[in-house]
């Protein structure tokens, strides 16, 4: 099952606790499942979160925790503490194949141990559509300090596309609640060709493509954001 | 209707606009093998053109109609090495690319070039086809989206389009209702006697509702040609209002005066025709002098005073013609031009002079 893992936000003190627009990516994430199980009742591929959070004072707020997310619906399977010199660790053992968060640094050490993971840009995230859409940037990957991507992150890369690749052909072309995007922001046609051809031998022929050869990135990507 | 290039980017986008064109000079740069890198969209006279009017795609769009999605992006994959032919758009490309490396020569620095971007709503799988053959005719296209079946509506003013061109009337509509000069494409029916220039671009506009407004069309319908006659001499004097395609036009001549101020008005590889059912002796004036308060120029003004246009155009030979009514446009294709209709103003409700029943138009 592919795992994605979301951190929890700071903390403003009362009973149920803030949420922000991750939840919306919770939301879609449970009408994917929910869509595969209409098509397969027995679907082995599914999502499956965990919340992750290495915030002390919120670890013994353990209950608060689970009841804001009974509080707002929100399908989480498993709560994970950890501490934030292991918590990485705990992504690997968990078998973790995304992990999402808002801190770069979490992100960059996640990175080092061979998961993938990806910022939560509240920019670019809120979608009004009820699709999820994923979308592969180039240029955009999250580099660990050494300048340059270590195997297992590529790995890391495949695998998840390759599962992504499966979940996706259970949905026809049209009407799917699960979309990829690729986007390449410098380089030209070629550069977007290769991409298409890489994701489509690890398993996932993506759905859109822009190529944008160094046109600003605001104006197309929020554009991606909105589907009609 | 669109200005050239609105300048109303957030402070924010600023300076990753300038990272993300630093990026890409670079990434052009530094290429093995030249290729001119795209220019900046902002400065850029962006042309936008599905894929359909790139290429000739009618036998894969048959089985996309016949056997649906799946088996048509199944198709195209299948195929994917297989350069497509030609389609409508794809002499007016070239001859883009001809002004390109004309500009680029006297203005190496300059970014105020042509921007061929591919639009298109195709299946990104079926991306890998089409970049094949741009490939394949070493075409100067780096730009595209490939929407997956979503509207093309938005990308196209992200990316500052100029001119859209496609085979859907439904997409050209919209595009135009959003202020966005768009045309719908039609192959010629005949082969044209002799080939189209490939040194200069030659680009063919009619006058009321395509440069202009439908203004003076309206009165024609409405009120027939006398009345129409009269009161183009009483408003003689009064600029007609833009039409969805006068923004087009500014962006040529601009382009054009590039060419005058290195002294190669002579040798200029831009051309601009203006085709009018307009008379040049009764209301001709009104149009000539619109355009000179405008401070536009057109090359040569042709007055055909209600004659056909098909014969004409054989003459022009130009790349493209855009016209409002259908009527003209079909004229145009029985003898060799490659047309394109601007859907716009009161001529849609009119085929041959007779209103057409429309049905009620859903929202």
């Amino acid at each position: 099952r592919p795992v994605k893992c979301l951190k929890s936000g700071p903390d403003d003190g009362g009973e149920i606790l803030e949420i922000d627009e991750s939840h919306l990516l919770l939301k879609l994430l449970h009408r994917v499942n929910e869509r595969l199980e209409e098509e397969n009742p027995e679907e082995p591929l599914l999502f499956d979160v965990i919340l992750i959070t290495t915030d002390s004072q919120r670890q013994q707020q353990s209950s608060r925790i689970i009841s804001s997310t009974k509080h707002y619906g929100l399908e989480i399977s498993r709560f994970c503490f950890a501490s934030e010199d292991d918590f990485a660790e705990s992504l690997q053992t968990n078998n973790v194949q995304l992990f999402l968060t808002t801190d770069r640094n979490e992100a960059s050490q996640a990175a080092q141990k061979g998961v993938l993971s990806a910022l939560l840009d509240q920019r670019v995230a809120i979608s009004t559509s009820d699709q999820l859409r994923v979308m592969f940037c180039e240029d955009a990957v999250i580099q660990p300090d050494s300048g340059h991507t270590p195997v297992s992150t590529e790995r890391a890369v495949q695998s998840f596309a390759a599962q992504m690749g499966e979940m996706r052909r259970r949905f026809r072309l049209s009407d799917s609640p699960l979309s990829f995007i690729l986007v390449t922001l410098h380089g030209g046609r070629d550069r977007c060709a290769d991409s298409l051809l890489t994701l489509r031998s690890s398993g996932l022929s993506v759905d859109e493509a822009y190529c944008l050869a160094g046109a600003p990135r605001g104006p197309i990507l929020r554009c991606c954001s909105l589907t009609s | 209707m669109s200005e050239i290039k609105p300048s109303e980017a957030a402070s924010t986008d600023d300076s990753a606009e300038e990272t993300d064109w630093a990026a890409a000079k670079a990434f052009f740069d530094n290429l093995k093998t030249y290729k001119p890198r795209p220019p900046k969209p902002r400065y850029a006279v962006t042309i936008a053109v599905s894929s359909r009017t790139l290429f000739n795609m009618v036998a894969e769009r048959k089985i996309y109609e016949d056997e649906g999605l799946e088996k048509y992006v199944a198709y195209q994959q299948e195929h994917e090495s297989e350069p497509l032919k030609p389609g409508a758009a794809f002499p007016f490309v070239k001859a883009l690319m001809t002004v390109n490396t004309r500009l680029r020569e006297l203005y190496p620095d300059s970014e105020e070039l042509f921007d061929i971007v591919l639009m298109t709503n195709n299946h990104a799988q079926v991306g890998v086809r089409l970049i094949n053959s741009i490939n394949h005719y070493d075409l100067t296209i780096e730009r595209f989206c490939m929407t997956g079946g979503k509207s093309p509506i938005g990308y196209l003013k992200a990316y500052m389009t100029n001119l859209y061109l496609s085979k859907d009337a439904e997409k050209v509509t919209e595009a135009i209702e959003e202020g966005i000069a768009a045309a719908t494409m039609f192959m010629p029916e005949t082969e044209a006697e002799t080939k189209l220039s490939d040194t200069q671009l030659r680009v063919a506009f009619d006058g009321d509702a395509v440069l202009f407004s439908d203004e003076s069309e309206i009165i024609v319908k409405k009120h027939g040609l006398d009345s129409f006659f009269e009161h183009e001499k009483e408003f003689e004097n009064k600029p007609l209002a833009q039409g969805p395609l006068k923004c087009f036009l500014e962006a040529l001549g601009k382009l054009q005066r590039k060419f005058y101020e290195k002294n190669e008005r002579m040798n200029c590889p831009i051309r601009t025709f203006l085709v009018t059912a307009r008379s040049a002796a009764s209301s001709g004036a009104r149009v000539l002098k619109t355009l000179r308060s405008w401070g536009l120029e057109i090359d040569e003004a042709l007055f055909l005073a209600g004659a056909p246009k098909g014969p004409l155009l054989q003459k022009i030979k130009p790349h493209i013609f855009f016209d409002d009514q259908m009527f003209h446009i079909e004229g145009a294709k029985e003898l060799g031009t490659i047309s394109a209709h601007v859907p716009y103003g009161i001529g849609q409700k009119y085929h041959k002079g007779k209103l057409i029943e429309q049905p009620e138009k859903k929202k």
